[in-house]
Order: structure tokens, then C-alpha cells, then sequence
């Protein structure tokens, strides 16, 4: 093969990350088209898509379902917050931090950054014995690491203000922050999705005995994506906590945890494609059921829908999602993608 | 030493309670490899069927929290579940997590997400004494209803048609329905006997903590799940071991931990689980019929 | 010619985008033995799963006593008088030898009847009586394999399809599955028979297809069959396949 048609190829497999992030790249218009409350709609879109990505990056590859990844992002923003508050505050909120912790002052990126590696870095730990399993042990495993993270970070009062917000966090994440961190978040799991070691956690995913026998090995595969993931969602979790300025051990619960499963499901949990589009997809969808929860004003009377509806409708669409097209929107394809190449699922 | 019996009856009732409620979820696991997050909205919109019933002859709520909770069950699955049956095992816990959620969304929808208190049967409210000790009548009564209901279920599962067709099904469904056994009617009845097992666990947890809110099965059916599986899936005498398991394990932490130890003492639980589960992924008594056939 | 008992006509089926069956036809008469033989991976598998619902063909046709059966649940093919032993045996290993047996009687409505059925096959093999409230699990494969046999039997099928019943047993105890297999003719039932030794297949057998790619190349009266000399070519595959 010549050069040029060589350039030419590994340009093409450039092509859906191209689209990706131009479409991350459009909301930044968009956010700027309405008001404050719009513009920080957008803002939470493009930080579910961090979070989302996270969740992908681990259970679209290894087709291992996991329920830790918020509990990842919560060490994440806790991190986050501790290095990075002004250290006047943590002498109020949290008399009790260890003086190392008390004085240090991190800047935005570093604070974020180590949120993420300290998410990496817990994950490396719990992650490699957990990694044998698969299914429902799986399940049950990571569903108790964030039980763990609920109840460790939420009693640990000295450190984190347990059940009380952690108030005073600088908040930093604006539009362009989010939208940056979010492309950020997509190139590495597109990045990572090329290599020669996603390659073979997706043949393990198939099938992991004709993997297995072929050579591979799943548990390194597994942490390596596992770790990463925790990387990612950490950065989500910090990013959060910036944009909000406060932060609430209940936020990184069962609910979110419903919540990403939801987006990345109906997305088609096997692609990056499905992350986004799955994210922006439920993200518009719950906020047009919140404008109707919240109503619309006809002449004078408010027509609004009862409170609650649109919980249930999240959730509905998520069964019928999983019912009807349980492949999600995508079906396993990423956007863009040249035929032959394409990551369908195997009938 | 009184204290000690207090210790041992509050850890026998509330592991009667999670046995009960992993063997519901075991019961469906074994026949359908189904994990039924929704089991914990059976619980609770039993509870809330009390609640609505409250006042009423105990005999009308009982059977209001059975009604309640074996429709819906039966319900899930026709609506919910049996689209899914060839799906795989990732698709199907994520739907059944989806299902519990939206059953959850729907109820906080319709009732509130304020707790209520309830009373369901004030006439055990009362204690007794042993050797100078008191003992509440309600968790007595909880340890013999559990051992009733396990010895009852026993006898469906060893002694009857539709047990012996329900064993042979959580062995190998599909020989099972090449003898002639009728999948629909084999699952029919495990949703059923989950529906009466999540009534059951409703009336009497309502009846110890007093008020209903809409996270209340949530609560216990993730102890029970966690029991399901270090218990050993698919092995319904595993599934009862881990609940016992997991409920003495939650009560004994609670009594000896040092007191700033105590709010930790469910992370200190569920530290346990992974560590089983790391030395025996399958449980600790698990069923031969989940190994991989190649 | 009287309508056969069992017709299987141009059915193609396939597992995703594997062929597994294609433009198959055969068929069985009521009290014959027929097998069907051929190398690993012909489809005499997917032959019997197509006939007792396991797999739904996506062409042509299969009639039992005239009427289709393509869409039939496998709970009522059972229940129509087809019975199927599938490859290796598949006994409830954790229930006892008799929960195995009864549940072989699942179907039947006349459960006196069905229990002195029972009776009679555990005098018939004694070893079934010896072991009888002992985990199947734990039989021999040679006593698994006529465990599930009586217990097919209990449904009192008119048609009983056997999936390689001698694998993995020794000759002496393939020999005497045979003999059974033989005695089941003699008691008014019709046998289909796949076999991957093709020498015990064309023994017991009157008639024999032989099958491989997914069609039949070759097929006859057992006896001719083993010396026409196109056998073993029809058996590897290799020459023009086979219309019945």
C-alpha cells in the first residue's frame, strides 16, 4: 500500500472521532443561545458525557456491567474538592483534615487531574481481584464497592463532612471548560478503543472461552480498561463538583448510577457512538420532561404535567429501549464508520 | 449473657428476613437465570398496602399485602420479563434494574416520597422476659414465620408436582420443557411464590421499623441480593445460607462494633462480600447446573 | 404409499448465517427404525432439533400424522407424541432417579397408569430400582443413558428420537442400548436414530440417510447401504446430494 492511500486510511479511522467531537463542539453554540438556565443545561450535558464516557470505556469493551463508576466519580470530586479548596475553608468546614491535606492548594487542572489518578489508583487496587469475575458476581462485586464508597465517604466526617455538604468548591467548569473536558474525555476512550489491548478485551467479550483459548488473557485486559474508566469517571466526579460548587455524597448513588446506565444503554452500550448519542439523547429528553413538569404557560392558566412523571418516563423508556432494541440507537456502530470494519452485534 | 440472647434473636430475625427475601429472588434466578431487582417493589408496594389498609382487621391487610404483591409479580413478568427470556445475562440485569427503578418512580409518583408511619400488627408490639431479659414478641414471631415459610416452601419444592417441575426446570430448563414441563406455568408459580415471600417479609419489617417510604425494599433486597449471591446462585439452600449469613453477620457488627465503627458497619459488610466472592466468584454453595458448558 | 408418520420436507435451517439444513427431505413410517448418519457437523443435530422445536426451519415443511409441526413449543411436541433424548444425556443430575422418572410421566394425565409404568421399568433394570432415591448424577454413563431412555419413554411417545446414544459408552454397553432400542420397536414404537457409528446405526436400523453438509446424500435400506460402494464417499461428503 502506498503512502499516500496509508495517510489516507489511518485518516479514515479518524472519521468518527471527527464527528464526535464536532457535535460536542456544536452545543457551545447552542448553550449560548438562551439564557443562564439553558447554558447550564448544556454544561450538565456535556459532564453526563464525561461520566458516560467513563462508563463506556469499561463496559462497552469487556461487556462486563459494573455499578462502581459513580462510586469512582464521587473519590473523584472528593479529591478534587479537598486539594483544591482554599485552605480558609477546609479550616472551617472540616476542622478535622490532617494538617498535609489542610494547607495544600491545588490548581483547577492539577486538582482535577488528580482526581482522576486517584480514582485510577483505587481502581488499580480493588480492581485486580475483581476482574475473575463476570456476570452477576461481577455485578454484585461492583455494586458493593459503591455501597463501600456510599458509606465510607458519607461516615468519613472528618474528611469529607460526611453527611453534610461540602460547600465552597471554586466553580470553574463553565461552557468552554465542559465542552473541552468532554472532547478530552471522548479522544481518550477513542484513543484507547484503537488499541491492540481493547481489541482483545472485545474478543473476550464475544467469547471468552474462544479467547481464552486463543491465548488472551481477560484480567489484565479487564484492569487495564477498568482503570482507565475509573480515570475518567474520577474527572467527571471533579468536574461535577466544580460546576455545582457543592458536593453531596447522595448525588453519586443509586440514582446517577440509573441514570448513566440509562444514557449509555439507550446510546447502545457497545460503541462510543452510543455514549454520546445515548447522553444527548436522555439529556434532552429529561429536560424537555422537566419544562413539562415545570409547565407552559397558555394565556393564563399553567398547563403543567404532575410532579414525578418524568422519573417515570425516564424509566420507561429505558425498558422499552431495552425490550424492543436492546442494542440501543447505535446497534454497536460508531458514527461514521467505514463499512467492514464495523462492530455489529454478532446475531 | 441476657444480652447476648437479645444479640442472638435480633440477628436470627433479621436473617430470617433477608433468607426469605434472597429465596424469593432464588427462586426466580433458578428457573428463569433472572435477577429480580423488582422484588424489592414487590416488598414495598406490599408495605404500602398495609399502609392503605391501616386500621383494617388484620386479616384484610394480610391479604391485601399477598394481592398486592403477587399481582405485580405475576404482572413483571408477563409485561416485563417474558420478552426478555433469551436475552442475555447482562441485557436481563439491566432490565430488571431498570424494572425495579421504574416501578420505584412510579410509586414515589403516585404516594409521595414522604415516609408514613404503619403499624401492621400492634398486637405484638409487646415483650416478654426470659431470665430476667426482654424479648420483643414480633421478632419471635419473625424467626418462627421464616421457619415456617422455609419448612412450607421445602415441602412445595421436595413434595409436590409443580416443585419437582420447578427443580427440574432450575436444573436444565430446556430438558425440563423437553420432558413436557411447561415453562410459562414453572415460572408462573416462582413469580407467585416470590410475590407471597415479599408480602410476608413486608408485613413483618413494616411491623419492626414502623413506617413505609419507597425505598424500603431497596434496602433489604440489596442485603439479599448480595446474600443470593455469596450464598451460591441457582442452590436455593445456598441462597437462604447467605441470607442467614449476611443478616447475623449485619446484626453481629452492629452489637460488637466500637461505636464510631458502627455507621461502617455495611461497608465493613459488603468488604466481606467481595472477599467471598473473590475465593468463590460461584457463592458458597453453588449449584452445579450454572457451570459454563463448552 | 400411506402418509408416513413423521415427513420432513425441503427444510432448510440455519444457526445465524450458518447453513445447518438445506432443501432436506426425509421421512419416517410408523414401527420403522430409521437412523440417520454422517460425520460431525452434518446436521443430524439440527435435524432432530428441527423436529422437536428447538429450531425453527426457515423453509419447508414438517408433518406428524398429517399435521405440521414447524412453530409447535417443544411442551407441546412432547405433548403431540414426540419424545427426544438429546446428545449426552442431560439427566437431572441433582434430582434422584425417580423425580427422573416421574418427570418423564409429566405429561401424562393417568398417573396410576404412569406409576405402574415406573414399576415395571425399574423391574426391568434393576440397576434403576437399586439406585432409585440416589442423585442421577452420580449413574454411570451407561445407566444415564437408560435412564433418560425410560424416562422418554414414560411420556408414552409414538415417535422417539435418540441423539447418538452409544457416545462415550463402552461396546457392552452400547450393545445393550441396542437391544433395548430394538425391544422399544417391538413394543409399538417408532424410532429415529442418530448415530455417529455408522456401523451400530446400520445394524438396528431398517432404513438410513446419510447426511452430511446439511443434506442427504445417500439413503436406503440399511442392509444395501453399508455395501454400495458410493457409501463412503456419501458419508465424507464428496458427490451430488440426495432427494428422498
Amino acid at each position: 500500500m502506498g503512502d499516500k492511500q496509508a495517510i489516507r486510511a489511518g485518516l479514515r479511522r479518524l472519521v468518527p472521532l471527527a464527528i464526535l467531537l464536532g457535535m460536542i463542539l456544536l452545543l457551545v453554540p447552542l448553550g449560548h443561545l438562551g439564557d443562564i438556565v439553558l447554558e447550564r443545561r448544556v454544561i450538565l450535558a456535556l459532564l453526563n458525557l464525561v461520566a458516560v464516557v467513563g462508563l463506556y470505556i469499561f463496559m462497552g469493551n469487556s461487556g462486563v456491567l459494573t455499578f462502581s463508576a459513580v462510586g469512582f466519580m464521587a473519590i473523584g470530586a472528593y479529591t478534587s474538592a479537598l486539594t483544591t479548596l482554599r485552605p480558609m475553608m477546609k479550616q472551617t468546614f472540616l476542622p478535622d483534615l490532617p494538617h498535609w491535606l489542610a494547607v495544600l492548594e491545588l490548581s483547577a487542572l492539577s486538582g482535577t487531574l488528580l482526581a482522576g489518578g486517584v480514582a485510577a489508583a483505587v481502581a488499580a487496587v480493588v480492581g485486580w481481584p475483581l476482574m475473575r469475575l463476570s456476570g452477576i458476581a461481577a455485578a454484585i462485586a461492583t455494586l458493593s464497592l459503591l455501597i463501600i464508597a456510599y458509606i465510607g465517604l458519607g461516615n468519613w466526617t472528618a474528611v469529607t463532612g460526611g453527611q453534610t455538604s461540602l460547600m465552597g468548591l471554586s466553580t470553574w467548569v463553565k461552557l468552554w471548560p465542559a465542552a473541552l473536558w468532554a472532547c478530552a474525555a471522548v479522544t481518550v476512550a477513542f484513543v484507547y478503543q484503537e488499541t491492540r489491548w481493547a481489541l482483545c478485551l472485545r474478543a473476550t467479550r464475544e467469547d471468552e472461552v474462544a479467547a481464552r483459548a486463543s491465548g488472551l488473557r481477560p484480567v489484565p485486559l479487564r484492569l487495564i480498561a477498568f482503570v482507565l474508566s475509573a480515570f475518567v469517571s474520577g474527572v467527571a466526579g471533579a468536574l461535577y463538583g466544580h460546576f455545582l460548587g457543592t458536593l453531596r455524597v447522595e448525588s453519586f448513588y443509586l440514582d446517577s448510577t440509573f441514570l448513566f446506565l440509562t444514557m449509555l444503554v439507550v446510546g447502545g452500550k457497545r460503541s462510543l457512538t452510543g455514549a454520546v448519542v445515548g447522553t444527548l439523547a436522555i439529556s434532552l429528553l429529561t429536560e424537555v420532561l422537566r419544562l413539562l413538569e415545570v409547565g407552559v404557560a397558555v394565556g393564563k392558566v399553567n398547563l403543567s404535567a404532575p410532579n414525578g412523571i418524568g422519573d417515570v418516563i425516564l424509566a420507561a423508556v429505558m425498558l422499552i429501549i431495552l425490550i424492543f432494541r436492546p442494542q440501543g440507537i447505535t446497534g454497536g456502530r460508531e458514527i461514521g464508520q467505514v463499512t467492514g470494519s464495523s462492530r455489529k452485534e454478532i446475531p | 449473657m441476657g444480652n447476648l440472647l437479645q444479640i442472638l434473636v435480633d440477628a436470627l430475625s433479621l436473617g430470617g428476613l433477608y433468607a426469605l427475601t434472597a429465596l424469593g429472588i432464588g427462586l426466580i434466578f433458578s428457573v428463569m437465570r433472572l435477577a429480580n431487582f423488582a422484588h424489592a417493589e414487590f416488598i414495598t408496594c406490599a408495605a404500602y398496602a398495609l399502609f392503605a389498609l391501616s386500621g383494617s382487621p388484620l386479616v384484610m391487610s394480610l391479604s391485601a399485602a399477598v394481592v398486592v404483591a403477587v399481582t405485580l409479580a405475576i404482572l413483571t413478568e408477563r409485561v416485563a420479563f417474558r420478552p426478555l427470556r433469551d436475552a442475555d445475562q447482562a441485557t436481563m440485569l439491566i432490565s430488571s434494574f431498570a424494572v425495579s427503578v421504574f416501578l420505584q418512580k412510579v410509586l414515589i409518583f403516585a404516594v409521595g416520597s414522604r415516609a408514613k408511619p404503619v403499624d401492621p400488627i400492634p398486637a405484638l408490639a409487646q415483650t416478654f422476659m426470659i431470665g430476667g431479659v426482654q424479648i420483643g414478641v414480633l421478632k419471635i414471631v419473625t424467626i418462627l414465620t421464616c421457619a415456617v415459610l422455609l419448612l412450607a416452601l421445602l415441602f412445595i419444592l421436595k413434595r409436590t408436582r409443580y416443585g419437582l417441575q420447578m427443580r427440574a426446570a432450575a436444573e436444565d430448563f430446556t430438558m425440563s420443557r423437553l420432558v413436557g414441563v411447561r415453562a410459562d406455568a414453572v415460572i408462573a408459580l416462582a413469580f407467585l411464590l416470590s410475590g407471597i415471600l415479599a408480602a410476608v417479609v413486608a408485613v413483618l419489617y413494616t411491623a419492626q421499623t414502623g413506617f413505609v417510604q419507597p425505598r424500603l425494599g431497596v434496602q433489604i433486597v440489596i442485603m439479599a441480593f448480595v446474600a443470593t449471591v455469596i450464598g451460591g446462585l441457582g442452590n436455593l439452600w445456598g441462597v437462604v445460607a447467605g441470607g442467614l449469613l449476611v443478616g447475623m453477620g449485619s446484626s453481629l457488627l452492629q452489637a460488637f462494633l466500637p461505636p464510631d465503627l458502627r455507621p461502617f458497619r455495611e461497608a465493613i459488610l459488603f468488604l466481606g462480600v467481595i472477599l467471598i466472592l473473590l475465593f468463590r466468584p460461584n457463592g458458597l454453595f453453588p449449584s452445579r447446573g450454572l457451570k459454563e458448558r463448552i | 404409499m400411506s402418509t408416513p408418520m413423521l415427513s420432513v420436507r425441503a427444510v432448510d435451517a440455519r444457526y445465524g448465517n450458518i447453513v445447518a439444513l438445506r432443501d432436506l427431505s426425509m421421512h419416517v413410517a410408523t414401527n420403522e427404525i430409521v437412523s440417520i448418519i454422517g460425520p460431525n457437523g452434518a446436521g443430524k443435530t439440527t435435524l432432530l432439533s428441527a423436529i422437536a422445536g428447538l429450531v425453527r426451519p426457515t423453509h419447508g415443511a414438517i408433518t406428524f400424522d398429517g399435521q405440521g409441526l414447524i412453530g409447535a413449543s417443544l411442551e407441546d411436541t412432547v405433548r403431540r407424541g414426540i419424545a427426544l433424548v438429546p446428545e449426552g444425556r442431560h439427566v437431572f443430575a441433582g434430582l434422584s432417579v425417580i423425580e427422573n422418572l416421574r418427570l418423564g410421566a409429566t405429561i401424562r394425565k393417568d398417573t396410576r397408569a404412569a406409576e405402574a409404568d415406573i414399576q415395571r421399568y425399574l423391574d426391568q433394570f434393576p440397576i434403576l430400582r437399586e439406585r432409585r432415591d440416589g442423585p442421577a448424577g452420580l449413574l454411570s454413563g451407561g445407566e444415564q443413558q437408560m435412564l433418560v431412555i425410560v424416562r422418554a419413554l414414560l411420556s408414552r411417545p409414538r415417535l422417539l428420537m435418540l441423539d447418538e446414544p452409544s457416545l462415550g459408552l463402552a461396546p457392552k454397553i452400547t450393545a445393550q442400548v441396542y437391544d433395548i432400542i430394538r425391544e422399544i420397536r417391538d413394543d409399538g414404537v417408532t424410532v429415529l436414530l442418530v448415530e455417529q457409528n455408522a456401523g451400530r446405526a446400520l445394524s438396528v436400523a431398517d432404513r438410513t440417510y446419510v447426511l452430511s453438509g446439511g443434506e442427504v446424500r445417500m439413503t436406503g435400506p440399511s442392509a444395501e447401504l453399508g455395501k454400495d460402494p458410493g457409501f463412503e464417499a456419501a458419508y465424507f461428503g464428496l458427490g451430488r446430494g440426495v432427494a428422498d
